[in-house]
């Protein structure tokens, strides 16, 4: 059975492309999240196998998402998806409870490898 | 104490704080719209912790100015800071104005000057704060204030210390985060004793991806490294038995810097002594292959020798790689106040700023950057009327991205603003009889050349912030210096890319050395594609040619080329047999027709002054072997 992901993201370009990667390597993409708000409610409801967080999101910023969802279920996986210039928010991702991360632009080879660390672990 | 040595490093510490804190304020600026109070805070605190540190070092230092500056500073911050009040525009304004008086205040410090300005007086007070009083305390808080960065040992922990040293890959990305991935894995399975460098150090910089984590476990060594490489990105990790700790308490268990401070211009002897050794060692080889009856004892030391020779360069080349962040971090202060005095509204983005490259290079790649990006702010963006008109966002983009390539470093300048206009440059290049008036259309190659053209300037008005003309010529000339080249890509109504390639090290490259008119000089052997007996030229439309197998291309007579320049003396013409040898510039190949051929090696190069004008067929200069001096021919300029 292949491994669900849900793809929080307020841009639409980047869950596409995100997601993109994701489906051709045999992932199930079983929901997305434009705010962190909505990242934390599908989380409850699909209990997906991974997680790929954003951090500037509308309402509810990804590094809040982590520690709402780390809360509901301390053994949830989620990849933080950052930009350049963002590292003191990854690392507040990381201590939050972000298990890792990629850095845009992507490169498909590095999130996937990032994936399957975090599904690995 | 060494006084010169403090107040040293006092500059070089203070002048990175300060980039620090102005990249805090152009962020706190920047994000002001969408308020994130996480970030908010954390630039903040970044200004604080930077205007704090520099007190207490000029408070060492006895530095009024700085000091009584930086503390209306961090007062001024702390309120900001346990968020008892919000920032305003008017504080930032407050804020950006006194951080621009403190590295003034730096900045005379080496002219002698260390008492307040009547500027800085008034903007001390406008912070608000009463002049810090002169006493003892100041410097004792400094220092107790350093963190604290052993953990200590919980009763509990269980099993042998051990030390990882982990290496991260060269090319992962936010390196801080990636070695607190690696920690918390190794932590998993022991209890930690301390890192090297210490944690608060790892997001810093110059943080190069190599920290030294102690941890008491009783996982296996192999457990260890599987847990740290399963972070990822892990280059390297080798895990060894930890000394004996001295006793609790006692600090700095394992936080001895990592890093030691170095006068540059060691490094620069070192290099060119390495450079020596590898002359040497070619010449060594060469006197082995040339003896008739060589000891095959001597032969397998000069082969040992030579790959230790090797080794060391790359050792050596390495310890001079810095991050291209040390030259690009300047810039966003830069910009911004640039697209202010425009009147533009800019977002400037840098991409990479952790690709290294070779201290000489960094020091020569910030003017042509700075011409760059002022060229974009100057004439590139629209403005924002203009850019809505054409249905783009109102605020232009700037982006300074910083890639590896292979061999090459890429730095790119890029805009999305109007474009080169083809049309306006190139009336003005038949105006001013550059191109021929039948040429209608102009390849970016082309475009390039001519707005690399000397005095070539198609701005209406001279401005005091991109001058006449002199930008894109000087940019083109310095990369060259540099070993490198540049390519623009434009779109008009879209943008403009410059592109710059660069050689990661000037120090040492591979030439072909060859006579001309009893001189040698130096062919650059990335460009050299093959060497061919010359026997004798056709001339068509003009144009001397050889025909290499049924391929036409142009020949160059080096001689006549060089004779051209007045610098370069006029020599014999020799007998014998010539050679040619086939050189490719962008995508272009050439013929060079020189007198003979005599080696090929390794040489270090040492750059010519790039003075415009001045040597145009020449990129540096070597010293062979025997001592003797040699010009290092830039082939794209010949060709």
């Amino acid at each position: 059975m292949s491994r669900t992901v849900l793809i929080c993201d307020d841009a639409i370009f980047m869950r596409t492309m995100v997601g993109d990667i994701l489906t051709q390597a045999g992932f199930e993409i079983i929901g997305e999240a434009e705010t962190g708000v909505q990242a934390v409610e599908r989380y409850q409801q699909l209990r997906p196998d991974l997680v790929t967080m954003d951090i500037v999101m509308p309402d509810m910023g990804g590094i809040d998402a982590v520690r709402e969802i780390t809360k509901l279920d301390p053994g949830a996986r989620i990849l933080m998806c950052s930009a350049m210039g963002q590292q003191a928010l990854v690392v507040e991702a990381i201590q939050a409870g972000a298990k890792d991360f990629v850095v845009k632009p992507f490169q498909p080879s590095r999130v996937l490898e990032a994936v399957n660390r975090v599904l690995a672990a | 104490m060494d006084a010169a040595r403090y107040a040293a490093l006092f500059l070089s510490e203070s002048r990175e704080h300060l980039t620090e804190v102005d990249d805090a304020l152009l962020a706190l600026e920047r994000d002001a719209a969408h308020a994130n109070a996480a970030a908010t805070g954390a630039h903040i605190a970044t200004v604080f912790r930077g205007v704090h540190t520099i007190k207490g070092m000029a408070a060492a230092m006895s530095y009024a100015a700085v000091e009584q500056l930086s503390h209306a500073l961090e007062s001024r911050c702390e309120p900001l800071r346990s968020a008892e009040e919000a920032l305003s525009g008017d504080v930032l304004a407050l804020l950006f104005d006194g951080t621009d008086l403190l590295r003034a205040a730096v900045d005379a410090v080496p002219r002698g000057h260390t008492e307040l300005t009547s500027a800085m007086r008034a903007v001390v007070q406008r912070l608000g704060s009463a002049p810090v009083v002169d006493d003892a305390g100041a410097n004792v808080r400094a220092i107790t204030d350093a963190p604290v960065v052993i953990s200590d040992v919980p009763s509990g922990a269980v099993g042998i210390a051990r030390r990882v040293d982990v290496r991260l890959t060269a090319d992962c990305p936010l390196k801080g985060v990636r070695a607190m991935i690696v920690l918390a894995k190794l932590s998993a399975l022991g209890t930690l004793r301390g890192t090297e460098p210490a944690q608060e150090r790892w997001q810093d910089d110059l943080f190069d991806g190599a920290f030294r984590l102690t941890l008491q476990s009783s996982a296996s060594d192999d457990e260890l490294t599987a847990a740290a490489q399963s972070a990822g990105d892990v280059a390297r990790v080798a895990v060894t038995l930890a000394t004996p700790t001295p006793t609790q308490g006692s600090a700095g268990v394992t936080d001895a810097p990592r890093t030691v401070r170095l006068d540059a211009r060691r490094l620069d002897t070192l290099l060119d002594l390495v450079g020596e050794l590898v002359i040497t060692r070619d010449r060594l080889l060469r006197a082995i292959e040339q003896s008739d009856r060589p000891d095959r004892a001597v032969v397998r030391a000069a082969a040992d020798a030579a790959r230790l020779v090797a080794t060391l360069q790359d050792e050596v080349l390495q310890a001079r790689m810095l991050p291209v962040a040390q030259v690009f971090d300047r810039f966003p202060r830069l910009v911004r106040d640039i697209a202010r005095d425009l009147g533009k509204d800019v977002r400037f983005t840098m991409e990479g700023r952790e690709i290294e490259l070779d201290r000489s290079l960094l020091d020569a790649i910030g003017d042509p950057i700075m011409h760059l990006l002022r060229n974009a702010l100057d004439h590139g963006f629209e403005d924002a009327d203009t850019r809505r008109a054409a249905g783009k966002p109102a605020s232009g983009e700037l982006i300074l991205r910083a890639a590896r390539d292979r061999a090459t470093v890429v730095i790119q300048v890029q805009d999305d603003g109007r474009g080169i206009d083809r049309d306006v440059v190139l009336r003005r290049a038949h105006e001013q009889g550059l191109v021929q008036e039948q040429i209608t259309t102009l390849a970016d190659d082309a475009l390039l050349q001519l707005v690399a053209h000397p005095g070539f300037s198609t701005a209406k008005s001279v401005t005091s912030i991109s001058g006449r003309g002199v930008g894109v010529d000087v940019v083109n000339t310095r990369v060259r210096a540099l070993g490198g080249q540049i390519d623009l890509e434009t779109i008009t109504g879209e943008g403009t890319v410059f592109t710059m390639r660069l050689p990661l090290t000037l120090a040492i490259m591979r030439a072909l050395l060859v006579q001309v008119g009893g001189d040698t000089y130096a062919i650059p052997a990335a460009h050299v594609m093959e060497v061919l007996e010359f026997h004798g030229a056709s001339r068509s439309t003009g144009a001397l040619t050889i025909t290499v197998r049924d391929e036409t291309v142009p020949l160059v007579a080096l001689q006549q080329r060089f004779e051209d320049d007045p610098l370069t003396p006029a020599a014999a013409n020799p007998d014998g047999v010539r050679h040619v040898a086939i050189v490719e510039v962008a995508g272009r190949r050439t013929a060079l027709l020189v007198d003979a051929l005599l080696a090929q090696q390794d040489i270090v190069v040492k750059p010519l002054d790039a003075v415009r004008g001045a040597r145009p067929w020449f990129s540096g200069a070597t010293v062979l072997g025997d001592g003797s001096p040699a010009l290092i021919v830039d082939v794209s300029s010949v060709a």
